[in-house]
């Protein structure tokens, strides 16, 4: 079994990028697609009944995603600084990078350190598990204060949130560790750090990455919403220009356009799951 | 305790160790064991579930501190784990985010061994427990014998003098057990009665500690309660269970399990029945 | 034993950290006396918060019940304010409240009827995943434009963000009940409908408590975020609207209150769904 199992992985990693697509297509389950054909015509069947400017075609909002994706004047107006959806795609990711792997940095170090340090833990975890269960957009109008309308009051709501969700996957993740790896490494000569880097690390990693994906997805509607509320660009500034304009085709082009990088960015976010994990039989 | 007389490898002197059970109250785990293991020597600590025959492995391996005595190995009082020791735990130990390789390497690499000689000696000890053919497969596919036979390559390639195996074969099949002990004999063995290193093997299995043992101690409720000298020829096989020696041994081991009439453990039993 | 004296101890703890940080926060309010405004504080002291700061909140008293408003030039009073935090606080909980009704009940129909048979799951994979990967709180501006920005817009948001979520955590618990259980059914004969009745819905009852949880966060964040966008009252209104002036006791003292009912509501729902799953094993009670 075991001899199968590794040949299986070894042509899986050899395997050309166009093999691998054709297994993917070979995977693709028709129900999945009809599902998506029915999704559509439900929609567009809609769309007969109700005036565009309550609900627009959906061949309506894809077309308007590409008129928009490069150049449309019309933002400008509003005052949104990039005339684009394009440009303002790309200012939210931005913000949603940096605000991902700074939250993340914070967590996971909190979160391990306090699976491992009583006192830390115990000073740490109400606060964390508070603001694990209250929203954390109620801080959003007290950064728009206190950092300005920018970059900085959002960035900093996302790195909150991402940072307590990663606190407790990372402290789960430690706590949840059988205590005979690390009885074991130490049983053969590991040093301290050598503990941390080889096994605490690397063993927490999978439900970590797990944690990671979840918070990637609540990232979003975050920054989107701290947008909303006070900013110059960005996809939030977007929905709020068109919003204004009452213009549903916009909006909804828009949130298709955000939810479409969403889903490629997890994606990506799944792929390096996979990879960190590949050790793992649950991560596959 | 530094003044090592040569042959002796393990010194255990009055040690005991209690633990505060949930409900606060006071358990004694190992009560006053004294314990002397020549170098070479093969022990099988055996008893009851529940005797501290466990608690004294960790104790050896520097997991659990003694709550008073000492323990010196090679003539050096212990504190905490040293790579002289190795352990094979009960449950799997083998690290998942390894490769079988890396895992068998990383006692070495911890101590910082150039990685072409640390992967030279974990492919020799992994050849001699049979798994060359597996050396870059996961763990994860991997079977349960096979898991102990990683455990047992790593804990040999990192060259520890002394070896603590705490109920390593105690999950698995009969045939697989079988299989495992003539492993590890065979790897205790290898370079002669000379280079033999000692081990303090731990488990429940009569048979098994007859099979293997050059000595069984014998535990119960927390005391060293015999010491018996397994002479029988190596290689054992089925005939040498079967030697008068032997069945008198395993007559008396039996008895100390309180599965034979006669014995300290049968009447405390019953003793504790009858509400003395 | 043991695992009961940890818990009171961390519960000492947990309070003491608390009280810990509001003497800090007192501490910080007495050494930085910086102004938002002239007479706001940018920390605003307890002392502060429960007088001043709770008068002030009777500017945002609607009329009704004899009790004149600041806007009609009445003078504050600690009645108009506490009628102006009950009412605002109705107007939130009440959307709340609704949509975790409305939300749960359809998600969790809509879930089962679509796990009926795996081809209907499998036709509804897709677009459900598509749905869950939008980002919920970008779609305000679109409720709010399909059923304005009072009541029913309001509600309906937080219903469909609950929906999404309560709908696909019972799609996925139907897949994870054990198939041993449904095994054991159909050999004593259970038919199809039977089957779902007595083994499945029970079954799913252990897995979708934390899916409940989850959902009751995402709420809650759909009704601040729905009221910081457009909604005439409500506690996140209150918020939105001080922020525009700096007034950042007021918001703070609403931010507050707002964190204490989220968490009244948490520790309820904790509390009603661990005395429905008493007969769970701990393992199957995440």
């Amino acid at each position: 079994m075991s001899l199968t199992a590794r040949s299986k992985t070894q042509s899986d990693l050899s395997g050309s990028l166009f093999s691998r697509l054709k297994t993917m297509l070979a995977a693709l389950d028709p129900f999945q697609i009809a599902g998506v054909i029915l999704f559509v015509a439900i929609w567009q069947s809609l769309t007969l009944r109700l005036p565009a400017i309550i609900l627009p075609t959906p061949l309506g909002v894809v077309e308007r995603l590409f008129a928009d994706f490069l150049s449309a004047p019309a933002l400008s107006y509003y005052g949104v600084s990039e005339a684009n959806l394009y440009g303002n795609l790309i200012y939210t990711a931005e913000n949603v990078a940096v605000a991902v792997i700074a939250g993340s940095v914070i967590g996971i170090l909190t979160g391990l350190l306090s699976a491992r340090f009583g006192l830390m833990r115990a000073i740490v975890d109400p606060i964390m598990m508070t603001a694990g269960t209250v929203p954390i957009l109620v801080a959003a109008p007290f950064l728009l204060i206190w950092f300005g309308v920018g970059r900085a009051s959002a960035v900093c709501l996302v790195v909150f949130y991402v940072a307590v969700i990663l606190y407790v996957f990372a402290q789960r993740a430690a706590t949840n560790l059988d205590p005979v790896y690390e009885e074991s490494a130490r049983t053969l000569g590991a040093t301290p750090r050598q503990m941390v880097r080889d096994i605490l690390v690397p063993a927490t990693v999978p439900e970590i990455l797990g944690g990671l994906r979840i918070a990637l997805a609540g990232a979003w509607g975050l920054e989107a919403i701290a947008e909303l509320l006070g900013s110059q660009s960005g996809v939030g500034k977007v929905l709020e220009a068109l919003a204004g304009a009452t213009d549903p085709q916009g909006i909804m082009a828009t949130l298709l356009a955000l939810g479409l990088t969403a889903i490629i960015v997890d994606a990506l976010a799944a792929l390096a799951v996979s990879r960190a994990a590949s050790w793992s039989a649950s991560a596959r | 305790m530094n003044t090592r007389v040569d042959s002796r490898m393990i010194e255990l002197v009055h040690v005991n160790r209690s633990f505060k059970r949930a409900d606060g109250q006071t358990v004694k785990a190992v009560q006053d064991v004294s314990v002397v293991v020549e170098e070479g020597e093969f022990v099988c600590l055996v008893g009851p579930s529940g005797c501290g025959k466990s608690t004294l492995l960790q104790m050896v391996a520097g997991l659990l501190e003694p709550s008073d005595g000492g323990i010196a190995v090679a003539g050096k009082e212990i504190s905490g784990p040293g790579r002289e020791r190795g352990m094979v735990f009960q449950k799997d130990s083998v690290f998942p985010w390894m490769r079988v390789i890396d895992n068998v390497e990383y006692g070495l690499k911890c101590r910082g061994v150039a990685a072409a000689q640390r992967r030279d000696i974990a492919r020799t000890y992994l050849a001699r427990v049979g798994l060359a053919h597996v050396e870059r497969a996961w763990p994860r596919e991997l079977s349960g014998g096979m898991l102990k036979r990683v455990a047992i390559a790593t804990v040999f390639a990192n060259g520890g003098r002394v070896l603590l195996l705490d109920e390593p074969f105690g999950a698995l099949d009969y045939v697989t057990r079988r299989q495992l002990q003539s492993v590890l004999l065979n790897l205790w063995d290898e370079g002669g009665s000379a280079a033999r290193r000692t081990i303090l093997f731990v488990t429940h299995d009569v048979d098994e500690a007859l099979a293997l043992a050059d000595r069984i101690l014998v535990f119960h409720s927390g005391r060293q309660v015999d010491d018996l000298a397994v002479t029988a020829e190596r290689p054992r096989t089925v005939d040498s269970l079967l030697l008068p020696d032997m069945v008198a041994i395993k007559r008396k081991l039996l008895a100390h399990l309180g599965l034979e009439e006669g014995s300290a453990a049968s009447r405390i039993a019953a003793s504790h029945e009858a509400g003395v | 034993m043991i695992a009961t004296t940890r818990a009171r101890r961390g519960r000492w703890i947990s309070v003491a950290v608390f009280l810990a940080l509001a003497v800090i926060w007192q501490i910080l309010s007495m050494v930085y006396t910086v102004e938002a405004q002239p007479g706001e504080p940018m920390i605003a002291g307890w002392q502060i918060l429960f007088t001043k700061t709770f008068l002030t909140l009777s500017d945002y008293w609607q009329g009704g019940l004899g009790v004149p408003t600041v806007a009609d030039g009445a003078e504050r009073s600690y009645l108009a304010a506490l009628l102006s935090v009950l009412s605002h606080s109705a107007d939130t909980i009440g959307r709340m409240a609704l949509g975790l009704l409305l939300g749960g009940a359809v998600g969790l129909l809509l879930g089962l009827a679509v796990s009926w048979s795996r081809w209907t799951r499998r036709l509804f994979d897709w677009p459900l995943q598509f749905l869950r990967t939008l980002p919920l709180l970008a779609m305000v501006p679109l409720f709010q434009l399909w059923f304005g920005t009072y009541f029913l817009g309001e509600v309906l948001f937080v219903a469909y963000g609950i929906a999404v979520i309560v709908f696909a955590g019972a799609v996925n618990a139907v897949r994870n009940v054990p198939q041993i259980y449904i095994d054991n059914a159909r050999s004593l004969g259970a038919s199809r409908w039977t089957l779902y009745r007595t083994v499945i819905l029970p079954a799913i009852f252990p897995a979708m408590r934390s899916t409940i949880l989850l959902s009751l966060g995402a709420g809650w964040s759909a009704v601040l975020g729905a009221e910081y966008l457009g909604a005439q009252s409500g506690l996140g209104f209150i918020i939105v609207y001080a922020q525009q002036f700096a007034y950042l006791d007021r918001m703070f003292f609403i931010a507050l209150l707002f964190i204490l009912y989220t968490s009244i509501s948490y520790w309820a729902i904790g509390r009603l769904s661990a005395r429905l799953l008493a007969w769970a094993p701990p393992s199957q009670r995440r």
